[in-house]
């Protein structure tokens, strides 16, 4: 290296560093400012949800017995969907989900670690042991969509699928007890 | 007496290139200018491409919690 000006050097590559440590401080503050605003303004979040459940006990008694599972609407209007994820299928095949509303999805696991997601949305949680799985969300075209197991859990893996079934705000009926089945087809 | 070994100077291949150092810090000083364009294009491509995904993939599809 020249002896005339080696300082110039080192203050080129100085103000190079500063200029790409601005650069990429602008694209962090940028991408975090997204996050927030649309966490804030559009309701979209990581899911979050801690609560415990026994899988020993998981299909005698409580919400995830088989009579509770499935989909629900509440005296208040909202709508829930309960299902198990278990080697190697959910349980029930199909859930039946109003388009426009929020629903909230709550998913247990009685064996080994399960997840999933439903295409063409959001929603993608991986269902543990021991814990409750639960994703609110809105479907916004009716339709059936397809929900895969998406973390392996043993030889049935690929054959573990459900059903979400979007129905319109007028074919989505609850029955006497509150409860709505996927329409046969 | 010693068996005389070729020498890597006797090799034209082996021969350190004439570069004077005012020459070697000209070339210096723009290597810089040039990894700085190459690695802020890609750092912008994926930048893009990250924004894509988010604005016309992500947020379409609507409301998770």
């Amino acid at each position: 290296m020249s002896d005339t000006h080696p300082e110039v050097h080192e203050e080129r590559i100085l103000w190079t560093e500063l200029l790409w440590a601005f650069g990429v401080g602008i694209f962090i503050a940028a991408s975090l400012s997204m996050i927030v605003f649309t966490a804030l303004t559009r309701d979209i979040n990581p899911p979050s949800n801690v609560e415990r459940v026994d899988p020993k006990t998981l299909h005698l008694s409580g919400e995830f017995a088989e009579q509770n599972l499935g989909t629900s609407v509440g005296s208040d209007g909202s709508v829930t969907v309960r299902m198990i994820a278990t080697q190697f299928m959910f349980a029930p095949r199909c859930i039946a989900v109003p388009q426009g509303r929020r629903v909230t999805l709550r998913f247990a696991s009685p064996d080994v670690i399960h997840g999933l997601l439903i295409t063409g949305t959001n929603v993608n949680t991986m269902v543990i042991p021991g814990f409750v799985a639960q994703v609110h969300t809105e479907f916004a075209r009716t339709g059936d969509l397809l929900m895969p197991c998406h973390e392996y859990c043993g030889l049935g893996h690929s054959e573990m699928y459900a059903t979400v079934q979007v129905m319109s705000q007028s074919d989505f009926i609850p029955e006497a007890d509150g409860r709505v089945s996927c329409a046969k087809r | 007496m010693p068996v005389e070994q070729p020498s890597a100077a006797s090799d034209s291949f082996e021969v350190a290139d004439e570069v004077s150092e005012t020459a070697l810090a000209d070339v210096l000083r723009v290597v810089p200018l040039g990894a700085g364009v190459l690695a802020g294009t890609m750092v912008a491509l994926l930048v893009l491409g990250y924004l894509a995904v988010y604005l016309l993939v992500f947020l379409p599809r609507g409301p998770v919690g």
